[in-house]
C-alpha cells in the first residue's frame, strides 16, 4: 500500500514539474529587435507593436532552444551572446507560470539595415 | 428632349472636371469602395464613451475631434505629448521607445474611473524621460496614395552618405522587424492600416482585434474596474471601415496657380526644396485601382532628414531627435500651424526655422527678393 501511495506521489510530482516545463497558453510568435539581452539570465526583451501601440515581450531562452541566423538563405546556429540589442528577430514562444519561454529564435537580420518587407 | 440630353452631358462634365475638395473620396470609386468610405466615416466621426470602451487613457473621444479643421480628414489644433530616451551611446538601439512603460504616446485625459483610481488626470511621464515633444494634428488627405507607393520608390530617394554631394542625405526610418517605416512625423510605422489600428488604441483607448490589450499607466497595470468595457472594443468590421475611410480620403486638388503662384513653383525648385520635398511620387500595384499607378503631388521623399538642433525633439526608431520625415505639402493650404509640433505660424516661420539639411535651401529663401519670397509662399498656399 505504502509502495502504491509514494508511487502515486512521485508521479503527481512528475506530473506537477512536467507541467511548469509545458506551456500554458498556446503558441505565439513575435517579430521584432532586440532591445536588452541578458546573456547570465538566458533572458530577451524584443521591441514590438502595431502602429505607435508599442509593447515588450519578454523571453526566457532556456539552454537548447534553437538560434539561428538567416544569412543567404542557409541558417546558420549562433549563441545567445551573439544575439545583440538592435538585432531583427522572430521568435515562437509559448506562455508558462514564469513568463514567456522562447523555442526557436531565427535573428532576420539588423533594423539598421532593414529586412525584407515579408512580415 | 435634346435639351435634357444638353443638361445631362453638361452635369456629367462638371462632375467630371470639379476637382477634389477637402474630405472628397479619390476619384473612379466603385460603388462598393464608395460605400465602404461613406460608413468608414460614420466610424472615424463616432465618439466613444467609457461605457463602450473610451480610455481609461485617451487624446480624443473620436478620431474626428483632432482631425476636423475644415472636414473630417483635416488637421486640427490639438498638441499631443510623446516621450522616448535617447542613448547616443547605444550602437545599433540608441533609441528607447519606452514601449515597456506603455510607448511613446503619453496620453493628456483620463476616464473618471482612472482618476478616481488614481487621481490622475494625464499618464504620467516616467522620471526616465527627459524629452517630452508636442505632435501637431497632421490631414490625413491622399495617406491611402503614400501607402500605395513602392519601397523601391522610396528608397530610390535615399542617400544617407550624400554621396551626390548636395548636402540633403535622407536615410529610411525602419519598423522593429525591419519593415521600412513611413507614416508619423519619425516614418516609423510602414503602413496606414498598422497607423490606424494602433491609433485606435493610443489616441482613444480603444482595443481592437489588431491591438486587443489595454495599455498601462506609464508601464504599471490599469487599476481593477477601470476598463468596464470588454476587449476587444471596436471590431473587426469597425476597424477596417475607418481604415478605408482613411485610405480613400482623396488629397484635395491644388488650387488654379495665378502667374504668381507659377512662378512661385520654379522658385520652390530653384532654391532647392524639392530635394526633400519631391514633387510627384508614383503608386505600384494595388487591389483599389483608384490608389493603382497613381501619380501624386504630395511634395515628400518619405525619408528622414537631419533638421538641425533647434527642432530636435525624441529619437524614435532610427531617427534621432533632430531627425524628421519630409512632410507631405499636399493639402498646405488648409494647414493652420506648420512644423511637426505647430510651433510656426507662417508657412515663412517654418522656412525660417528649417536647419540642418534645410540650411542650404533656407538661406537661399532668405536670400531672395522680397517679390520671389512672396511668389514662393503663394505657391504653397495653392497645394
Amino acid at each position: 500500500m505504502l509502495r502504491v501511495t509514494l508511487l502515486l506521489f512521485a508521479s503527481l510530482v512528475a506530473s506537477f514539474a512536467l507541467a511548469a516545463q509545458q506551456p500554458t497558453a498556446p503558441h505565439d510568435s513575435v517579430r521584432g529587435a532586440i532591445r536588452t539581452v541578458d546573456v547570465r539570465a538566458r533572458t530577451l526583451e524584443v521591441t514590438t507593436g502595431v502602429g505607435f501601440a508599442l509593447r515588450i515581450v519578454r523571453l526566457q531562452v532556456p539552454a537548447g532552444v534553437p538560434i539561428t541566423d538567416r544569412k543567404a538563405g542557409q541558417p546558420d546556429s549562433i549563441g545567445l551572446a551573439q544575439l545583440k540589442p538592435g538585432d531583427v528577430v522572430r521568435a515562437t514562444f509559448g506562455g508558462r507560470r514564469t513568463g514567456f519561454v522562447a523555442y526557436v529564435i531565427e535573428r532576420l537580420g539588423r533594423m539598421t539595415t532593414g529586412v525584407d518587407s515579408t512580415p | 428632349m435634346t435639351r435634357r440630353w444638353i443638361a445631362l452631358v453638361t452635369i456629367c462634365v462638371v462632375a467630371a472636371c470639379r476637382r477634389a475638395q477637402p474630405g472628397d473620396p479619390l476619384p473612379g470609386l466603385s460603388a462598393a469602395e464608395r460605400a465602404r468610405f461613406d460608413s468608414g466615416r460614420a466610424v472615424f466621426d463616432s465618439a466613444f464613451t467609457p461605457q463602450v470602451g473610451l480610455g481609461p487613457l485617451f487624446n480624443a473621444s473620436r478620431c474626428g475631434e483632432c482631425h476636423e479643421d475644415p472636414v473630417t480628414g483635416a488637421n486640427g489644433d490639438e498638441v499631443e505629448h510623446h516621450a522616448t530616451v535617447f542613448h547616443p551611446e547605444r550602437a545599433g538601439a540608441m533609441c528607447d521607445e519606452l514601449a515597456d512603460k506603455g510607448g511613446p504616446v503619453f496620453q493628456d485625459s483620463v476616464t473618471p474611473l482612472l482618476h478616481a483610481a488614481l487621481g490622475i488626470d494625464r499618464e504620467p511621464r516616467p522620471p526616465v524621460v527627459t524629452t517630452v515633444a508636442g505632435r501637431s494634428t497632421p490631414d490625413v488627405f491622399g495617406f491611402g496614395l503614400l501607402d500605395a507607393v513602392p519601397d523601391s520608390v522610396i528608397l530610390s530617394y535615399a542617400d544617407p552618405d550624400d554621396r551626390n554631394h548636395d548636402g540633403i542625405s535622407g536615410r529610411p526610418n525602419r519598423f522593429f522587424d525591419g519593415r521600412l517605416g513611413r507614416f508619423g512625423r519619425k516614418a516609423l510605422v510602414p503602413t496606414l492600416r498598422e497607423f490606424n489600428d494602433g491609433a485606435f488604441q493610443v489616441e482613444i483607448g480603444i482595443t481592437n482585434p489588431s491591438v486587443p490589450v489595454e495599455g498601462t499607466v506609464a508601464g504599471d497595470s490599469l487599476p481593477a474596474g477601470t476598463d468596464p468595457a470588454p476587449d476587444p472594443e471596436i471590431g473587426a468590421r469597425g476597424l477596417e471601415l475607418a481604415d478605408a475611410f482613411v485610405r480613400l480620403l482623396a488629397p484635395p486638388a491644388p488650387l488654379k496657380q495665378s502667374r504668381e503662384a507659377s512662378r512661385g513653383r520654379d522658385v520652390f525648385a530653384r532654391v532647392g526644396c524639392t530635394a526633400c520635398h519631391v514633387p510627384t511620387l508614383r503608386t505600384g500595384d494595388n487591389p483599389i485601382p483608384a490608389l493603382r499607378h497613381k501619380e501624386v503631388a504630395a511634395y515628400t521623399d518619405l525619408l528622414l532628414h537631419d533638421m538641425g538642433p533647434k527642432l530636435a525633439d525624441i529619437c524614435f526608431g532610427l531617427a534621432t531627435p533632430s531627425e524628421f520625415r519630409t512632410e507631405p505639402l499636399m493639402g498646405m493650404r488648409l494647414v493652420t500651424h506648420f512644423l511637426h509640433d505647430g510651433r510656426a505660424k507662417t508657412p515663412e516661420e517654418a522656412i525660417e526655422l528649417h536647419a540642418g539639411e534645410g540650411s542650404r535651401a533656407r538661406d537661399l529663401f532668405r536670400a531672395l527678393p522680397v517679390a520671389d519670397r512672396a511668389a514662393l509662399v503663394a505657391f504653397l498656399k495653392t497645394l
